[in-house]
């Protein structure tokens, strides 16, 4: 019944607001005038009012200034003492927007595999693709979560569902009361993006760089489709093109008039994302991560809006020495640095609005926005972060995010300025209708009260005719003593509300025995009441205020000592990271080195050699010393060139495989390229220079694959091997027929070697009959193109086209002979050379076959056993590959083997007497051939770049140490200087752990241990759906 | 350096016999019992436990070694002589915790034998899984490597290990100890919070605890059957498989093999060994460097799995396990190398080379030596028998033309195991001399 009731009432009430729902009962016209005076009014981050008056009419804003006139009709509300700001606008939210739930993830040990969903609609076919979802129509007013925005000043709210890559169009509504149809105030704001596939159960994307290449693909369509429509409408009379309410409804992003909005996990991926935007000329902001101020200045480059979150991290736990040991100095300095990051951006002119999203439960928005405040943000940009920035952001700057004329009534009233600790928010007003937040004092209790008892029946006289009452304390809770005949007594349970007073004290020491219970109201500087004392005697009292409350400056506040952030920000912003490149060294001369060229030079004994400008001069016995240039004794030592790795899957972010399909060649590893992996450092501790990142070898076609050169502390797009030809991972066998993959993957083609080569033929087909529909297209003239639907642009074929035509090489993961043989054959029939088989332990079953073909091979030193196809594998394959005249390498797969290539290699001389210099060239000239880079690196020769590498020892030999590492003529390892690093890593987390233990509230950080990371170590068969969650 | 004209002499001479044999069967003929005395003359003897002999003699007869030293040793009359001059003679190398034998090919699940199904499994025994006709160790004996411990795995109590040498007809002729230990798999104790992590973090930690009591009920209970074996009077005793196999251990005849890397982990294991006074070995190891204090003063052994590996923590010192051995060395804590986890049961091969890094890193060449010799003999059990070229241990040996910590100048031209005398020729051997043919003209 009550129910019932509470529904009628909403009925009744909502109907006040619709216009076109018909009225059930009553109509509601309750006027809505209202003049707020004597406040401090923030018109807007620059304009600041004091004793100024705002004029309401019906939700909008009629005027507000000072000494304006009051209109005869208003409501008039004296604020004084009281800050007024315009309502806060949250950029980012999934308020009222139902929430879907987590989809299952692809894994070996998870379920079976989902290639396809079930079609519904003329959507698109990836469950994660559903950008014509509308907020608009999915849109319903939660009241639990309304008044949790309202209580932290919020009165709009921009709102999407925050599930899938492309998400839908959001929408802006109010947190007013009402109807759907009167809380919204925008609609098709902005197209919400992210990595994440969320709800989605289909197994494509399973990576980052399967979610980049699904957007990228998906943009291209949505071009196509508005093409194609076009061209059909022009001319009916062909093939019609499908109907797809997805594409359609990314119009307006493509073409530039609408805008998105991307949620991004980190500071790299917001790097990620404005490259998509770049690349297709989107309009976008980014939902950041709070790790920004990592990479300030290339997200300053990007000149974007910012989505900021105040999610500061709580302090790691550094209870005992063992559970310090698992927390990361990059952990700590995040902790220490976090609060600071909307000041940086702020610093560094980066336009940013805040959200309250990604805070955890229990945390205070206002306070974390203190928080930032303190540590370097100015209030004016805090302001601006939370009102004009987030209304521009939703589109509503003509009637929102200011206090001026016209706009809507939404504003804050407070009892302080906002920003500082002891300001509360008192009401929230939103369209001109104020919600309560935290009841505003109506009265003033405190100062100095002379209390007068008086009998309530003149026969019995109170036992103390007088006392003086002193209300001190916070207007909110105030706390009173009563002083009389020299006592002292500390009054209990005093509680103002609105004008009622009410207290009680322990008497017995003012002769009044028991405890006294007094009540009564406050008018200006008067009150009475009643009292009871504890025998049961009543009186009546009255008081007048002698003395006004004088606040006291709150001396203890203002001691707190702001630290900032004990450390600065380096590259990466962890352990063993730089704050700026090593210095390029202008000329350099190794002295009396033993020098492994890897060249026509051969090796030198008691050799020289120049470097200069990061490039390699000469090498030689005896040369001269240049002018300036620096000296490396290298006597004893021995000089290679850099080590390269044809087969490395460090440095790759959120997923090595896209295993989700059998053909991926349009993702991309250059896409996902984790330059603050802490595996780069260590390969240059074993004098590894270059590492061609691959995509793992879960499927026939892999991705499009990446060269870097470990430049440690650069971003991704300066690691990236300048003019290196593109290449891409094939791979054959057990792994692509998913042999170990658990009997619940029996269903993806290929299961066999058959089908292998069937789906690798087709693609090829594909591809080139692709090549061939465009270059009909093309054909044409301007007009037959414009009314002739366009062959549809596809990634996936785009690269196996540009592999048709040498434009792009496979590296291709394979061992036995049979699949080898199939490769080279297949790709004779279609006109071109494989780049590289890599692994291609039975290789030495084919040597010439592959030779003569000309592809190159890139082996496992001696690994074998591991799986049936590597049963007949031999540590002698890679001599006898070398012996055919095939270009073979070692290669790591392996991020910790990768940095003893060096010894690796020296297993060639072992099995198959490999002479020692040719066995070298393994893991330097060689692999810079197969990566078409040997004009640039892999052996020591006058104008090549001077990446290099000091041994101890014969660097074949197991006994040989990296010393140092050189890349480009700058020195990025140093076995000395690491060590310096080492301590300088051990002081930095001292100091920190020091300041987690100084905290005040839980000193010691977080009650749980930090959850272990684990090592990072993918290989090959690492298969995992990386894109849920988080 | 790598003897070429060894390797050539025998190309043509063993091609045609692989030709006609690989007919028939691909296994390698296990080495003849020893019948007369054998003297290796002219080689650097690496005695382990003495000083290096150069251009010494060392004499063994019926499997024993029986004279070491250098031009006094006498040769005895009719014994064969080898002239070994110029190469370097080793004790036979000993990997701990490996799989050799119980798999042939990791991910070909007939060929593997090394998990029971469930946790508490002592009593499921390596030696009776054991194929001597595995192609594998034949190629790890091509290193130098001659003796394995062969360890189940998995589960938290694994099985009981054997140690076995890598050479014989049936694992009877091999096994040197059939029952060398109880190998106890901690649990991972720590909530992770990683892209390969799908169980949720409260889940995590109630399986911790879990994993932890189930450890302690079959301590307790297979120390109550012991202790009511020993006192029972009633001769109607029942036998528990499991508690059964665990009553060496409460003898004290057998030791606890843990295998645990993380501080938390070693912690929980040492005090469990504490609380039952059991002689504890502790596998793996990886924060050892922290707990060095605990495991010296409580005298337990490190089996290093493999100090190739990458350091767990993102700001751990690059050579954290690189330098492993020389920090336990300077610590006093005893420990031997193994080449084991993350690599197969075939990496064992490479068990010198591990030892050839360590010295890179810190340590010297002749505890680099020690410690995958003498030491892992002695922490397993073995070291009267193995581990140091000394009279009457057995005539285990490994001769090499080089170095045989470096992959650059190991070349075993030599072996004997137990006075026999190995074939050196393995798989790959031949498939390299298969091939060597293809490409002749």
């Amino acid at each position: 019944m009550k129910k019932l009731l509470a529904l009628v009432l909403v009925l009744l009430f909502n109907s006040a607001y619709s216009q076109t729902t018909p009225p059930l009962g009553l109509r509601e016209k309750t006027p809505n005038v209202i003049a707020i005076t004597n406040a401090t009014i923030i018109v807007s981050p620059e304009i600041r009012l004091e004793k100024a008056t705002l004029i309401i009419r019906d939700g909008l804003i009629e005027a507000v200034g000072k000494n304006i006139p009051i209109p005869k009709d208003a409501e008039v509300m004296d604020m004084k003492g009281t800050f007024i700001y315009p309502g806060f606008i949250e950029p980012f939210s999934d308020y009222g927007i139902p929430k879907a739930a987590e989809g299952s993830r692809m894994g070996f040990e998870g379920d079976r595999p989902h290639p396809t969903i079930e079609r519904i609609g003329s959507l698109h076919w990836n469950a994660a693709v559903h950008p014509e979802k509308e907020a608009v129509l999915l849109f319903k007013p939660d009241e639990k979560a309304k008044e949790k925005l309202r209580g932290q000043g919020f009165t709009v709210v921009q709102t999407a569902s925050l599930d899938g890559i492309f998400r839908g169009n959001s929408a802006v509504v109010d947190l007013g009361d009402g109807l759907p149809n009167d809380l919204i105030l925008n609609k098709d704001v902005a197209q919400f993006l992210s990595f994440q596939k969320g709800s989605s159960n289909q197994d494509y994307p399973s990576s980052l760089m399967g979610s980049i290449a699904l957007i990228r693909q998906t943009l291209y369509d949505a071009q196509w489709y508005q093409k194609a429509q076009q061209s059909y409408q022009l001319n009916p009379a062909q093939t019609k093109p499908e109907q797809n309410a997805a594409l359609a409804a990314l119009d307006n992003l493509i073409s530039g008039t609408g805008q998105g909005v991307f949620a991004v996990g980190d500071e790299l991926s917001l790097l990620r994302a404005a490259r998509i935007a770049n690349e297709f000329g989107l309009n976008l902001i980014y939902k950041a991560s709070g790790y920004e101020y990592r990479r300030l200045a290339p997200i300053q480059a990007l000149n974007a809006t910012l989505i900021v979150p105040l999610n500061f991290p709580e302090a790691p736990n550094v209870a005992t020495p063992e559970a310090e040991a698992d927390v990361s100095l990059g952990d700590l300095k995040h902790w220490d640095t976090a609060p600071e990051n909307p000041g940086r951006l702020e610093k560094a002119k980066v336009r940013f609005a805040f959200t309250a999203n990604g805070l955890k439960e229990g945390d205070n928005f206002l306070e974390k926005v203190r928080e930032a405040i303190k540590r370097g943000l100015s209030e004016k940009k805090a302001l601006a972060a939370l009102t004009t920035v987030p209304a521009e952001i939703c589109g509503v700057s003509d009637k929102l995010g200011t206090l001026e004329k016209g706009k809507m009534a939404n504003f804050i009233i407070a009892s302080d300025s906002i920003f500082s600790d002891k300001a509360k928010i008192y009401t929230v007003w939103i369209k001109g209708k104020s919600f309560e937040i935290n009841p505003k004092p109506e009265v003033e209790p405190r100062g100095t009260w002379e209390v007068t008892l008086q009998p309530v029946q003149p026969s019995v006289p109170p036992p103390l005719a007088k006392f003086t009452l002193e209300i001190s304390g916070k207007l909110e809770s105030p706390e009173g003593k009563v002083v009389a005949e020299a006592e002292t007594v500390k009054v209990s349970e005093l509680s103002v509300k609105e004008n009622k007073i009410q207290f009680s004290l322990e008497g017995d020491s003012l002769k009044m025995p028991g405890t006294a219970r007094f009540s009564g109201r406050i008018e200006k500087d008067k009150a009475s009441g009643l009292g009871t004392l504890g025998d049961g005697s009543n009186f009546k009292w009255s008081s007048i205020r002698t003395k006004p409350y004088e606040e006291k400056p709150d001396t203890a506040k203002k001691e707190e000592k702001v630290e900032m952030a004990l450390f600065e920000t380096v590259y990466p912003d962890k352990a063993f990271g730089r704050k700026s490149l090593p210095a390029l060294v202008p000329v350099a001369i190794i002295k009396n080195a033993t020098i492994w060229t890897c060249g026509p030079q051969g090796v030198l004994k008691k050799a020289d050699m120049i470097v200069r400008n990061g490039k390699i001069e000469k090498v030689g016995q005896n040369l001269a010393i240049p002018k300036n240039a620096f000296e490396i004794d290298g006597s004893g030592l021995h000089v290679s060139p850099g080590i390269i790795d044809e087969h490395s899957h460090i440095a790759i972010s959120a997923g090595v495989n896209e295993g989700a399909e059998a053909v991926t060649s349009e993702v991309r590893i250059g896409d996902v390229v984790d330059c603050d992996d802490i595996d780069i450092y260590r390969q240059l501790s074993g004098g590894v220079t270059s590492s061609h990142l691959l995509h793992g070898s879960a499927n026939p076609i892999g991705g499009q694959l990446q060269l870097i050169k470990l430049r440690w502390g650069s971003l991704p797009e300066e690691m990236k091997f300048a003019g290196a030809d593109p290449t891409i991972k094939f791979a054959l066998g057990e792994n692509v027929k998913q042999s170990n993959w658990g009997d619940a993957f029996r269903i993806r083609y290929p299961q066999t070697r058959m089908g292998v080569e069937e789906i690798i033929r087709d693609e090829f087909q594909a591809a080139k009959e692709y090549e061939k529909e465009w270059k009909k297209y093309n054909s044409y003239s301007k007009g037959k193109q414009k009314s002739t639907i366009p062959p549809r642009k596809d990634i996936e074929l785009d690269a196996i086209d540009e592999v048709l035509n040498s434009r792009r090489f496979i590296h291709c993961h394979s061992y036995v002979q049979s699949e080898i043989l199939m490769l080279i054959r297949l790709a004779e029939e279609y006109g071109f050379k494989v780049g590289t088989f890599t692994h291609i332990l039975e290789g030495y079953k084919v040597a010439g076959e592959i030779s003569k073909h000309g592809a190159g091979a890139s082996s496992f030193s001696d690994w074998w056993a591991y799986k049936f196809e590597v049963y007949e594998a031999t540590p002698y394959n890679g001599a006898l590959l070398y012996k055919q005249k095939v270009v073979t390498s070692f290669n790591s797969d392996d991020g910790e083997m990768a940095r003893r290539l060096n010894q690796e290699a020296g297993k060639a001389v072992k099995y198959g007497e490999v002479p020692e210099e040719e066995a070298l060239k393994f893991a330097t000239l060689n692999p810079a051939k197969q990566m078409h880079v040997d004009r640039w690196v892999g052996s020591l020769e006058p104008g090549k770049d001077a990446d290099f590498v000091l041994w101890s020892a014969n660097p074949l030999s197991n006994y040989a140490k990296c010393m140092q590492t050189w890349i480009d003529g700058r020195k990025y390892f140093d076995i000395a200087e690491d060590l310096k690093m080492r301590q300088e890593v051990k002081r930095q987390k001292a100091a920190l752990v020091q300041k987690v233990l100084k905290k005040k509230d839980k000193p010691g950080g977080s009650d749980k241990p930090m959850p272990w990371k684990g090592p990072k170590n993918y290989d090959c068969e690492t298969v995992y759906d990386f894109m849920r969650g988080e | 350096m790598f003897d070429k004209r060894f390797s050539i002499a025998i190309f043509g001479f063993i091609l045609s016999i692989v030709a006609v044999s690989s007919l028939f069967a691909h296994d390698i003929v296990p080495g003849k019992k020893q019948t007369k005395a054998i003297a290796l003359t002219g080689g650097t003897i690496y005695t382990v436990s003495d000083p290096v002999i150069p251009n010494g003699t060392i004499v063994f007869d019926k499997g024993k070694i029986v004279a070491v030293g250098g031009s006094e040793v006498r040769i005895p009359a009719g014994a064969e002589v080898i002239d070994v001059s110029g190469k370097n003679v080793y004790p036979g190398l000993i990997i701990t915790n490996s799989t050799l034998g119980l798999v042939e090919i990791e991910q070909a699940r007939a060929t593997v034998d090394v998990s029971e199904v469930g946790d508490i499994n002592p009593d499921a025994r390596a030696d009776v899984a054991y194929n001597p006709d595995s192609d594998v160790p034949p190629t790890i004996r091509s290193n130098g490597v001659t003796t394995a411990q062969i360890v189940p795995q998995g589960g938290l109590l694994s099985g009981t290990s054997a140690i076995i040498n890598l050479d014989g007809w049936t694992v009877e002729d091999a096994g040197l100890v059939r029952q060398a230990g109880i190998h106890l798999n901690w649990p991972w104790m720590k909530v992770i919070k990683a892209w390969w992590m799908p169980t949720p973090e409260e889940e995590q930690q109630k399986n911790i605890g879990k994993n932890l009591k189930a450890i302690e009920k079959a301590f307790e209970d297979s120390k109550q059957y012991w202790l009511a074996k020993k006192g029972n009077q009633t001769g109607d005793f029942k036998i528990d498989a499991r508690w059964e196999a665990m009553v060496p251990l409460w003898e004290g005849k057998v030791p606890l093999y843990v295998d645990a890397g993380e501080y938390k982990q070693i912690e929980a294991a040492v005090a469990l060994a504490k609380k039952y006074n059991l002689r504890m070995i502790l596998v793996g190891g990886d924060d050892a460097w922290m707990l060095t204090d605990l495991l010296k003063a409580n005298n337990i052994p490190v089996i290093l799995k493999r100090v190739h590996s990458m350091a767990d923590r993102e700001e751990d010192d690059f050579d954290t396990y690189l330098k492993l051995p020389k920090v336990l060395l300077v610590a006093g804590v005893k420990f031997c190398l193994s080449n084991t986890g993350f690599f197969g049961h075939w990496d064992a091969r490479n068990l010198p080379f591990l030892a050839g890094t360590s010295v890179a890193y810190g340590m010297d060449k002749a505890n680099a030596l020690r410690s995958i010799t003498l030491w892992p003999a002695e922490i397993i059990g073995i070291s009267d028998r193995m581990g140091s070229l000394e009279v009457g241990k057995d005539a285990t040996i490994v001769v090499s033309s080089g170095d045989i910590m470096d992959a650059l100048t190991n070349d075993i031209v030599y072996e004997f195991i137990q006075g026999k005398k190995v074939d050196l020729d393995d798989k790959h051997k031949r498939l390299y001399r298969k091939y060597m043919e293809k490409y002749k003209n």
